[in-house]
């Protein structure tokens, strides 16, 4: 509590420190500065300048060195206990002599020190044997930062005094003053003078300046403690500026400034020592290891120092431990970063492989204090600050990676070796790092490491998340044999953070990864890898939990994990899918993480719109589309964890025994229906992956794939998807395709005795055929089809083999009443087209025009797959060009002995296909007239029917077929007319001139397309009489066209009061029924007449009194109680009735609701009166409103403008 | 229950006119393509690439004149092929080529196939309907030297020959040649002696197609009447009726022994290809597919029985492909 009001201040102190630190900095870094400065003291006062080495310009200097100070030491006799060694020093020896001097100071002032209580961290440091070394022998001390030092002394401007001589003569009377009174003054004063000496000068008055200064730490006696400070930091100054070049110099500093730190014993209740002084000699041990270099540096790291290293390390635990003040604590461990020779700056040259197994076998010793300090202040409260973490955790890699490192186990004799027995006692205090020490310490370790890992990984600061990157890092690099048990939080913390929210810390950890791999370092290490797939296996154990209990965030971290540790097995990813358990677990996580959410009624309901565009309107379409439907997952929404999975998938395929691998799924596929959408998903991304296309690695495989390896398993792949027992599913409750995909089913039970057990699964779930089913059916399918455009993309070119087995599917798909299915299926063949490089869908289907003939053919075969084979065909002809005569002609022969087959169930369905045989003739070979063809028959673009081609190929054909036809049909009607004058005249102005029909009708043989047609329409004449209503219409309106009088006849006397009838009846029922009215046969009777009916009476042109009829029954459809569709089918009646009959349909409208009100032009005329006007809005208003704007927009084409007004009654 | 037959494994389409004969060189090792040769009624020999399905070459050498028989001399890239030019061409293909090389004009009118026999190294007989109504003229090939012309006794009354069977029991052994006739009579010929073995009368129609078993010493023969009839050869030389086979359809146009003798196939004018098991004549299946008359069957010579395949040519212009195991 006592300290809280002082810290604030202290570190803004400690701030100005850092930042004069920081400006010195700037201006010549301490090592090279001085360097140069003792450089230039060599050459004044030495001729052997040549000679370089530092022991050589430690020789020279110190005998400049003695000469100055004997002239310094004569001054001080009188009064000195130094004095007399004054005779030793002009014995060119001065740095023993002065040793030697010190050495009864010590005795008596430092004395009290000695005996100080080591701090608590040293207990730890030493774990058990070092604890009572510092009472044994020498106590040992701790260092500083470098920095924190006046910023005039590093200004080479200051130094007033160059020479030693000029400097000698500036600082001896305050180094006078200050061995006679240690006072804080005397010191501040010599501080002063510091400041104006060189930095060469000062290097040759070093003892001699910090004569004083020790001596002041020295005095026997309790001393104030900012004297003790301002004598630290004064030592510091001077030890900033100059190299220590003796041994003994070094050990004597360390051991005092240590001491400094170990508050007093004899105090039985000991003040705490304040905050200001322990930051001053922390930073003057920095300094002191600093200006310490080779041998005299080493000096401290010799197993007889090891005591007072202990010392220092332990002390500086403590305050590293305890201190609150960041300053101090960041300090500390800096100071411990130097003393484990780790330092951070450049000056130092590295360890060589003796030294650092030297170093490695006297840390080992603090080894258990540091890391278990550490680990403290590394999991410590978050409100030390990032910055003490981040040391910490920096100088835990740092020492573990030393003591630690692979390469030095692997040197460690098996026995300790037996030093000589004058060490005995210093060798009981080292550690043998021999196995079992490595073994015992490395679990330690783990459990240490997994700890701060757990801590750390999630710590909010992100420097700390990057440390700890660099943390596994470095271990990785050094220590991945004799720390293998850790890497698996290590690893896990690593791979984690690939995906950290800071993106220098990702991009760090992309890094780190990528060297990893790289070096082959889990690929070369069996144990790691081990350690990586039990990581694996129990991720994938807990995946499908995590996945339904976490969050998006969650889930994302939780795969981002699965894929890294799958990336840095890499290669060794096979270990894993050998072994069947973690196989088993992996796919089985897959499985339930991608399930599908087939809840959604609407990609059942949504269904391709037919009519106008037909499939090659929607192919012209999908060349452009944006492919691929988003998929719904049911554990997540997020379409980064989609991509994730993906990735997971393709690393699999890329790395991983594709055999094996798509064997294994493809059981899973064939296994159970539930699994069967996920692992098709799975196998198309395995197939990507593998073939390395969209796959992000960090290392390349050891094996690269074989084309045919690949070629083979996408064989297979495709045989199973397009299995008829996989690719003909239901989607849709439509009566009509219900019907054919069931017998599709039993056909592929028989046909494929071996396919018959997932026939069975799919036939057993007949009776309740839910939407639920039917979603996840249609997914199936699309996932299946985009498995068709991946393997496309991945084969390329080859791909065009396959396209032999693959094309016909595909586009059967395109033409499915589905529209996710239609469209998926257009995707795909865009993918196949770009993979075999065909200019577009039309090159494509033209091209392979013989592969799809004999698909057509073939499944023309069978009944139920014959819709399916009609409308490939269908695509097939509008993109084909005469050039494909002989195939099609082929084809048609097979369509139209099926037709002959099967009049009952698939008539309309050929009707349709051989309108589109018709309609490509024309295109092919009835160019010349199919202009003229076209300006007779204006307003007919609606007109789907048989009929269009027909006059245009064979004139006379039509001609004589109809003519037959409508006797033949009268005939059988038993209606036979007296005369032929039925004939019907809107045929008669197509007619050739009559000599020419009769020639025709001699032996020359037809053109082919001719006879074709011919053969077309001969089998039209039943159609008549078919019992699908649908049909019937189709074949009524074309008929009606041709010869209206006679059906007009009959059909308003007939015909049209059933239909009426029937359409009255009905629409109060469908005005009631919900959405699943859809559904129903009355429906789709209703939209049946409904579509058919408006054609119907225009083409027959039928008479008023039925024309209202008509209106009367369709009126009621218009409301906006009715489905929608009906509506539209309405809407379509009175958009024909309007051809027909402008005024009256206009009138009609106007009695339900009339928008205007219309002003007479004269005042003379009476105001127009509609039953429609001013009615409340009301169920038809709409529809009504709609139809007029649409009659307005006729009639003003027609019409030139301005004239429309004149409508009214 | 039965199976229901099965369809086709494919449909070649594309030679724009009838198929009267086919030809499989399926042998070679794997960057060779598997093809299958066929001719057709407007003198194109079709070079089909059984991998892609489609046509690799088209060879015009008959004068659009129907070919009526092709077969591969030695390897893939050598072909002989008859056609009503009354010709047999020899083509070479190697490289591309795809020229004729040398031709015999056999001056026949007939549409009897010729038959090819290997009798040693780079040395070929090859049987062929000759000029005079009844003869059958023997060459050798390359050399195009007349072995023998084989005359029937006068008043013998055998009419045409109408097809040919060459065949020796094994290599080295005396080549004989099996002919059928115009009169329904299948004739065993020695060719060094040019002289009648043995006659037997099998049908009672012309014999339009026959295939001999060396090993089982049996052969089998259709005509154009419902029957099919099985004969065997006995150690004098001997031909004898064995078995005859009543069809529910008239006229069959082609017959051939799978190469393992396990199964046979037959033409039929009734537009079906039917498979019998060869031992006991078993009927095992009906392949209904063309919708005309089929005019020629081939088995193939995979090296993989698993990958043996059936075709059939037909009237209605396409070659149906039939995977047919065991």
């Amino acid at each position: 509590m006592a300290a809280r009001p002082l810290t604030p201040p202290r570190r803004v102190e400690g701030q100005h420190r850092t930042d004069r630190r920081r400006e010195t900095r700037r201006t010549a870094t301490p090592g090279t500065d001085r360097a140069r400065r003792a450089g230039r003291g060599r050459w004044k006062y030495s001729a052997c300048a040549a000679a370089s080495p530092q022991d050589r310009q430690g020789a020279v200097g110190g005998a400049c060195v003695s000469r100055a100070a004997g002239t310094f030491l004569t001054t001080l006799r009188p009064r000195s206990a130094g004095g007399r060694f004054l005779s030793r020093c002009r014995a060119r020896r001065p740095a023993r002599h002065f040793r030697h001097a010190a050495a009864p100071l010590r005795e008596q002032v430092g004395a009290p020190a000695l005996r100080g209580r080591p701090g608590p961290g040293a207990r730890e440091a030493a774990a058990g044997r070092c604890r009572d070394s510092p009472r044994r022998s020498r106590p040992p001390p701790p260092p500083p930062p470098q920095l924190l030092l006046p910023p005039c002394r590093r200004r080479p401007s200051m130094a007033v005094f160059d020479t030693p001589q000029e400097a000698f003569g500036a600082l001896r009377p305050a180094c006078v003053q200050l061995t006679r009174a240690q006072t804080m003054e005397n010191v501040a004063r010599l501080q002063a003078h510091l400041a104006a000496v060189s930095a060469s000068a000062l290097q040759e008055l070093q003892e001699y300046v910090l004569f004083p200064l020790r001596f002041a730490l020295k005095v026997p006696g309790p001393k104030q403690e900012r004297l003790v400070q301002s004598v630290v930091q004064c030592i510091s100054s001077v030890l900033a500026a100059t190299c220590v070049k003796k041994q003994e110099l070094l050990q004597e500093l360390f051991s005092e400034l240590c001491t400094c730190l170990s508050p007093p014993s004899s105090s039985s209740n000991p003040v705490p020592l304040s905050e200001e002084l322990k930051l001053a000699v922390i930073q003057a041990l920095h300094t002191l290891m600093h200006s310490a270099y080779g041998d005299v540096i080493w000096s401290l790291y010799q197993p007889t120092a090891l005591p007072l290293l202990g010392f220092a390390v332990s002390l500086l635990l403590g305050l590293a431990e305890q201190e609150k003040a960041k300053q101090i604590k960041i300090s500390a461990l800096k100071c411990l970063q130097v003393l484990v020779l780790q330092c951070d700056c450049q000056e130092h040259r590295h360890l060589d492989e003796d030294e650092a197994q030297q170093c490695g076998d006297l840390f080992a010793s603090f080894l258990p204090g540091i890391s278990i300090t550490l680990s403290r202040v590394i999991t410590g409260d978050i409100k030390q600050g990032h910055k003490s973490t981040v040391s910490a955790i920096r100088l835990f890699y740092l020492i573990v990676g030393l003591v630690m490192a692979d390469a030095q186990l692997a040197r460690i004799a098996k026995n300790k070796e037996k030093l000589p027995v004058e060490e005995s006692r210093i060798s009981e205090l080292m550690v043998h790092r021999g196995p079992d020490w490595s073994k015992s310490t490395a679990e330690k370790l783990s459990l240490l490491l997994h700890k701060m890992v757990e801590f750390s990984s999630v710590h909010p600061h992100w420097k700390v998340r990057l440390e700890l990157v660099e943390l596994v890092h470095h271990l990785l690099r050094n220590c991945s044999q004799s720390l293998v048990d850790s890497f698996s939080h290590l690893l896990k913390a690593l791979v984690g953070l690939v995906n950290d929210e800071n993106s220098e810390v990702q991009s760090r950890c992309k890094e780190v990864l990528q060297g990893i791999a790289e070096q082959r370092i889990v690929a070369q290490n069996r144990a790691l890898a081990d350690v990586l797939s039990e990581n694996l296996h129990s991720l994938a154990t807990a995946l499908p939990r995590l996945m339904n209990s976490q969050d998006d965030t969650g889930k994302v971290s939780t795969l981002s994990l699965l894929l890294g540790y799958l990336k840095l097995l890499g290669p060794k990813i096979n270990i894993v899918l050998n072994s069947i358990s973690h196989l088993h677990r992996l796919s089985k996580a897959l499985m339930q993480v991608l399930e599908l959410d087939v809840t959604d009624v609407k990609i059942v309901e949504d269904r391709r719109c037919e009519g106008v565009c037909g499939p090659s309107g929607s192919l012209q379409h999908g060349v452009q589309k944006d492919r691929c439907q988003k998929k719904y997952f049911r554990f997540f929404t997020d379409e980064k964890i989609f991509q994730l999975l993906q990735q997971v998938c393709r690393v699999l395929g890329y790395y991983g025994n594709l055999y094996l691998l798509v064997d294994h799924f493809m059981g899973l596929y064939g296994e159970s229906g539930m699994y069967r959408k996920q692992a098709a998903m799975v196998l198309n991304e395995l197939i990507t992956g593998a073939a390395g296309v969209g796959v992000d690695v960090l290392q390349e495989r050891e094996v690269s794939l074989n084309v045919d390896d690949l070629k083979g398993s996408i064989m297979s792949i495709l045989d199973e998807y397009t299995d008829q027992a996989n690719w003909y599913l239901i989607t849709s409750i439509d009566t009509e395709e219900i019907s054919h995909e069931h017998s599709v089913q039993h056909s592929g039970l028989t046909a494929h005795p071996g396919g018959a057990c997932s026939s069975v699964l799919l036939l057993s779930s007949e009776p309740h055929i839910t939407t639920r089913t039917m979603n996840s059916n249609i997914w199936q399918i699309c996932i299946q089809l985009e498995g068709v455009g991946c393997f496309a993309a991945v084969l390329g070119k080859e791909f065009r083999l396959l396209l032999l087995s693959a094309l016909y599917p595909v586009l059967e798909k395109a033409g499915d009443k589905t529209l996710l299915i239609s469209e998926t299926a257009l995707g795909t063949l865009v993918d196949i087209c770009k993979a075999c490089s065909y200019d577009s869908l039309q090159c494509l289907i033209n091209e392979n025009s013989d592969y799809l003939v004999n698909g057509i053919s073939l499944n023309l075969r069978q009944l139920a797959h014959q819709p399916h084979a009609s409308q490939v065909l269908d695509t097939m002809l509008r993109h084909s060009d005469a050039s494909l005569l002989p195939l099609v002609e082929d084809v048609i022969q097979d369509v139209l002995s099926a037709l002959d087959q099967s009049y009952n169930n698939q008539a309309s369905t050929f009707l349709g296909v051989l309108h589109s045989v018709m309609t490509a003739l024309v295109q092919w070979f009835g160019s010349s007239s199919g202009e003229e063809h076209q300006q007779r028959q204006t307003p007919e673009w609606w007109s789907g029917t048989l009929s269009q081609g027909q006059q245009v190929v064979t004139r006379q054909e039509v001609e004589q077929f109809f003519l037959d036809y409508v006797r033949q049909k009268q005939i059988a009607e038993g209606n036979l007319p007296d005369t032929g004058d039925e004939e019907p005249d809107e045929v008669l102005p197509l007619a050739e001139p009559e000599p020419n029909n009769s020639d025709t009708e001699g032996e020359t043989p037809l053109p082919s397309h001719a006879q074709l047609a011919k053969d077309v329409m001969e089998r039209c004449i039943h159609l008549l009489s078919d019992g699908n209503l649908r049909v019937r219409l189709k074949v009524l309106c074309t008929l009606a066209q041709k010869c209206g009088d006679f059906l007009r006849q009959r059909f308003s006397k007939d015909v049209l009061p059933k239909l009426t009838s029937s359409l009255l009846s009905q629409a109060p029922a469908s005005a009631r029924a919900g959405p699943v009215y859809n559904h129903t046969l009355a429906f789709k009777l209703q939209l049946a007449v409904l579509q058919g009916l408006g054609s119907l009476c225009e083409k027959l042109d039928m008479g008023e009194s039925d024309l209202n009829k008509v209106a009367d029954a369709c009126l009621i459809y218009l409301s906006a109680k009715q489905p929608m569709k009906l509506q539209e089918a309405a809407q379509s009646v009175f958009l024909h009735l309007m051809h027909v009959d402008p005024d009256s349909t206009w009138l009609l409208l106007n009695e339900v609701c009339c928008p205007h009100q219309y002003e007479p032009p004269h005042i003379s005329l009476r105001p127009v009166k509609l039953s429609g006007m001013g009615r409340q809005r009301n169920e038809f208003t709409d529809n009504v409103l709609l139809l007029l704007e649409k009659l307005q927009q006729q009639e003003s084409v027609m019409l030139p403008a301005g004239t429309q007004e004149a409508s009214p009654p | 229950m039965a199976l229901p037959p099965p369809d086709p494994q494919f449909v070649l389409r594309g030679t724009s006119a009838a198929v009267h004969t086919l030809h499989f060189s399926c042998g070679g090792q794997e960057p060779d393509i598997p093809t299958l040769f066929s001719g057709s009624e407007n003198g194109f020999i079709h070079v089909w690439n059984l991998k892609t399905h489609r046509v690799d070459t088209e060879l015009d050498g008959h004068g659009r004149k129907s070919v009526y028989y092709v077969e591969t001399i030695g390897s893939k890239n050598r072909l002989l092929s008859q056609g009503r030019d009354q010709r047999i061409c020899l083509w070479d293909l190697a490289e591309g080529r795809t020229s004729v090389t040398d031709s015999v004009f056999t001056e026949n009118v007939g549409f009897c196939r010729c038959s090819l026999l290997k009798v040693a190294q780079g040395r070929w007989l090859v049987a062929m309907a000759a000029k005079a109504l009844e003869e059958v003229q023997v060459l050798e090939l390359p050399s195009k030297t007349s072995v023998c012309t084989l005359k029937p006794e006068v008043g013998a009354k055998l009419g045409m020959p109408m097809c040919l069977k060459l065949w020796q029991l094994n290599c080295g052994s005396q080549p004989l040649l099996l002919a059928g006739y115009e009169d329904g009579s299948v004739v065993l010929w020695n060719l060094s002696m040019g002289k009648v073995l043995s006659q037997l009368v099998c049908h009672q129609e012309p014999v339009m197609s026959l295939d001999f078993d060396a090993e089982k010493a049996k052969g089998i023969s259709g005509s154009s009447e419902k029957v099919l009839s099985i004969w065997s050869l006995n150690e004098q030389q001997n031909l004898q009726v064995y078995k005859t086979h009543k069809l529910v359809n008239a006229g069959i146009s082609d017959i051939t022994i799978r190469p393992d003798k396990k199964i046979l196939a037959t033409a039929g004018w009734d537009h079906r290809i039917r498979i019998f098991g060869w031992k006991k004549l078993k009927p095992l299946a009906v392949l209904d597919y063309h919708t005309a008359t089929v005019h020629c069957v081939s088995f193939s010579d995979h090296k993989n029985p698993s990958e043996r395949l059936l075709a059939a040519g037909s009237k209605d212009h396409r070659i149906s492909i039939w995977s047919i195991y065991t």
